[in-house]
């Protein structure tokens, strides 16, 4: 399945003292996830929010291919996630020159998807693939002025559409929302053959795209 | 409690994490709490943590997964208001 998933969390908007509850992140969090949490390679808050973050790429992924998925995020269980030292070779739109790099592997039923995470100390950033391949999967972050929804939501498509129109600089692409709620990019009213996925969180946003050409 | 007033309680909890003002004083059980009140994923578990101190119930992983509407959360609440002990 052709498909596009990713989220955003901006870290500095978020409670941190609630996240470490056991009653926050057991809504989300497997026993067998939390077993993946090893220090001091990041703060259990950042851990509770990259495992969330993950789920809700997979979750866009999959809905794709399932109008009627309903997010289930404890259903949606994170396999395995390492330190990764292959980010410089992404297709990733944004500063590489500090943060923390993650990769993995996550289960949904019969489904294994594969991502990828950026850490930053504001936010965490998460990109999934059906294949463990990134190499026409594309991903960019970009922090906007005002956390309002009319401002994430015109930022996040200006900001994918500037990419998109140095790839296809010929084209008259546009985006618009599919019945399922995900975003359909078209050329001169035509739809595309590359999913897109947006997110944003207060000042954030970010997108997710798969070209294989 | 019944739908009515189940659903006058919501609207304080949900009030803290959605922009639109406007929209949630005219919520109905068809409102969508991310597409109609702009209400960001990140913050659905809160709402589900607040739920339960509110109306002092606990709220599972698969009832939670239902809460994605005004009337879904209705139902949840009502359910687990109404369990025996």
């Amino acid at each position: 399945m052709k498909s596009a998933g990713n989220d955003i969390v901006a870290l500095n908007v978020i409670d941190k003292q609630r996240t470490c509850q056991p009653v926050f992140y057991s809504k989300f969090i497997t026993p067998f996830e939390l077993a993946l949490y090893h220090q001091p390679q990041m703060a259990f808050e950042i851990f509770v929010w990259l495992l969330w973050s993950v789920k809700e790429s997979a979750y866009k992924y999959l809905k794709r291919g399932d109008a009627n998925l309903v997010f289930s995020p404890s259903k949606i269980i994170v396999q395995d996630i390492e330190v990764s030292r292959e980010f410089r070779s992404d297709r990733w739109e944004g500063d590489q020159s500090v943060g923390m790099f993650f990769k993995g592997n996550v289960l949904y039923d019969t489904h294994t998807l594969y991502f990828k995470s950026i850490i930053y100390d504001e936010f965490v950033a998460t990109v999934v693939n059906g294949e463990n391949n990134f190499q026409y999967v594309y991903w960019g972050v970009q922090l906007i002025d005002k956390s309002d929804s009319v401002s994430q939501s015109e930022n996040v498509r200006l900001f994918v559409l500037n990419k998109l129109n140095s790839l296809f600089p010929n084209y008259a692409l546009s985006i618009d929302k599919g019945p399922a709620g995900y975003p359909i990019l078209f050329n001169d009213g035509k739809e595309m053959d590359i999913p897109i996925s947006f997110s944003h969180h207060n000042r954030y946003v970010s997108y997710s795209f798969l070209n294989l050409k | 409690m019944d739908r009515k007033e189940i659903l006058s309680e919501l609207k304080k909890v949900l009030a803290p994490y959605t922009e639109s003002k406007e929209m949630l004083a005219e919520i109905n059980e068809q409102t969508d709490l991310i597409k109609d009140l702009k209400i960001n994923s990140a913050n659905l578990v809160d709402i589900i943590i607040d739920a339960e101190a509110q109306y002092n119930i606990e709220i599972d992983f698969d009832a939670a997964e239902k809460m994605y509407n005004v009337g879904n959360c209705i139902d949840v609440i009502s359910e687990k208001i109404n369990k025996p002990a």
